[in-house]
């Protein structure tokens, strides 16, 4: 059974449930204080303080994509963040400004956490700024990996430091320790029904790697960069997000065709792009909403 | 503010800064700008020919310039490289009612009170300068060189964090392109990804 004290299962149910009422209308004074939040202690002198730090205005919960764990058979869990209207996270390439959230993993012996799989953000426009990540709520996956032997409690922990910039129009540095605790039993884990429809529609946004049938190809032409994706079919409402910062100008405009057999982009290169690159790494996201990694190799 | 609008606050905001967007390249000439100081004095870079000039964009309730400013980082940097004869320009940017807008006599006394050196701040509260430039982020660190031409362009350092403790750990891209070139040699590393937050320009955003 999931303990209160160390378990952020049962909070999450509740919070859950908040967040159908959230959108139902409810103020969020109603949804902040259930939700504790660390404030990150900075030292600072008295000469440069800074005014009392606000709450982080969100949430971070470890969750499990299962409601046990099988020693030896590897599962999936995930960084739950929930956050208040108009604030956002950011995605590993925060594009402009801002800073991607990072774990530090606290495991027992033997286990090993994957590293975060991260759904395809959401372009945050603030002119001349744009950054990539998001608002509401995202789950970054991460898999992890169980030993055949488990210690003899039948029961796990699973812990971890997140710390995470969370931002509208300022920005606030976040930190917050996180523990889920887990039943090991012999039998094949079931999914826990709260978290089932949560991992499959994040899961679902993650790039795949691209079919093996696309050719993606990035022509270096002046102040641009010309990708062209071949998948096949016409492809229409396509978003690019370059993976590595520096190479694309992310509040450029982008010009988006789509031809008989897939799509071309035209991206204006970064400013700060001083030495040719050899490969265009991207996320590519389809109308359908489904995400490919791209690796374009750039050819003059 | 809805899609729409915003979209089209942004489509006419890139109208009106798309003939900049070339201005600012490492290697090239950096633009020439005239700029109002916290004590009324006006200051052209090109009168600066001849010197170093570090431009620093800053907004004092950042957390990523806390992290430099509590610790004391950007301080050193300042004093030890104006007393080594570069001219050091804090620019801030903020537009009023956002975060990081002051007054001049408001910076002055902060200015005071965190024991900054340097050789004046700029105030641009309608983002002319900032977007002449650029700047993204506070910091975001530029130099220019003796023949005025934009020798760096990015952060401060190489750990991209609001922790004090990283500072240690990381590479100060400043310090070293100084080192570099007043000693003759080539930026080893000219240009780095900003790290911080957005510069708080004016026109709200969200």
């Amino acid at each position: 059974m999931l303990t209160w004290g160390v378990d952020f299962g049962s909070i999450g149910a509740m919070g859950r449930v908040l967040h159908f009422s959230l959108r139902d209308g409810l103020p969020a004074l109603v949804f902040l204080p259930l939700f504790l939040l660390v404030l990150h202690p900075s030292a600072r002198t008295t000469a440069a303080a800074l005014p009392p730090v606000p709450d982080s205005h969100g949430s971070v919960q470890l969750i499990a994509e299962d409601e046990s764990i099988k020693p030896d058979r590897d599962s999936w869990v995930g960084m739950y963040f929930k956050l208040e209207p108009h604030w956002h996270i950011y995605w590993i390439n925060p594009g402009d400004s801002g800073e991607p959230p990072r774990v530090e993993w606290d495991l027992p012996v033997g286990f090993r956490a994957g590293r975060l799989r991260w759904p395809y953000p959401a372009r945050l426009n603030h002119p001349p700024l744009t950054d990539f990540g998001y608002e509401g709520e995202v789950l970054l996956l991460v898999p992890i990996q169980t030993p055949a032997q488990i210690g003899k409690t039948g029961k796990i922990t699973l812990a971890a430091d997140v710390k995470w910039l969370v931002c509208r129009d300022v920005c606030i540095p976040a930190e917050q320790h996180v523990a889920l605790s887990l039943p090991v039993r012999a039998e094949v884990p079931r999914p826990d029904p709260r978290w089932h429809a949560l991992f499959t529609e994040m899961r679902a946004r993650c790039p795949k790697p691209a079919p093996a049938g696309w050719k993606a190809t990035a022509r270096s032409s002046g102040d641009q960069f010309l990708l062209s994706i071949e998948t096949g079919k016409a492809e229409d409402g396509v978003a690019f997000f370059p993976l590595e910062p520096l190479q694309v100008e992310d509040a450029a405009s982008k010009q988006v065709s789509s031809y008989r057999a897939g799509v071309r982009l035209t991206l204006q290169k970064s400013e700060q792009l001083v030495k040719p690159i050899s490969v265009l790494k991207g996320v590519v996201v389809l109308s359908s909403g489904r995400a490919f990694l791209i690796n374009a190799p750039v050819v003059q | 503010m809805t899609r729409f609008v915003r979209c089209i606050l942004g489509i006419s905001l890139l109208l009106v800064a798309e003939p900049l967007a070339w201005a600012v390249r490492v290697g090239l000439p950096a633009p020439d700008f005239t700029a109002t100081d916290t004590y009324g004095k006006s200051h052209k870079l090109s009168e600066y020919k001849g010197n170093f000039v570090v431009l620093e964009w800053h907004n004092r309730d950042c957390p990523y310039t806390h992290k430099h400013y509590a610790s004391g980082n950007m301080q050193k940097l300042q004093k030890e490289w104006t007393g080594k004869g570069v001219v050091w320009f804090t620019v801030i940017s903020s537009a009023p009612g956002k975060q990081g807008y002051v007054t001049a006599n408001d910076e002055n006394a902060y200015v005071k009170q965190v024991g900054a050196s340097p050789t004046a701040v700029l105030l641009d509260p309608k983002g002319d300068l900032g977007r002449l430039y650029d700047a993204k982020t506070t910091p975001q660190m530029f130099i220019i060189n003796r023949e005025g031409n934009l020798i760096y362009d990015g952060a401060i350092d190489s750990k991209p964090t609001s922790d004090q403790a990283d500072i240690a750990k990381a590479t100060n891209y400043v310090q070293a392109a100084l080192a570099e070139a007043t000693a003759g040699k080539s930026v080893a590393t000219p240009v780095s990804r900003p790290y911080g937050c957005s510069v708080k320009y004016a026109g709200s955003w969200w």
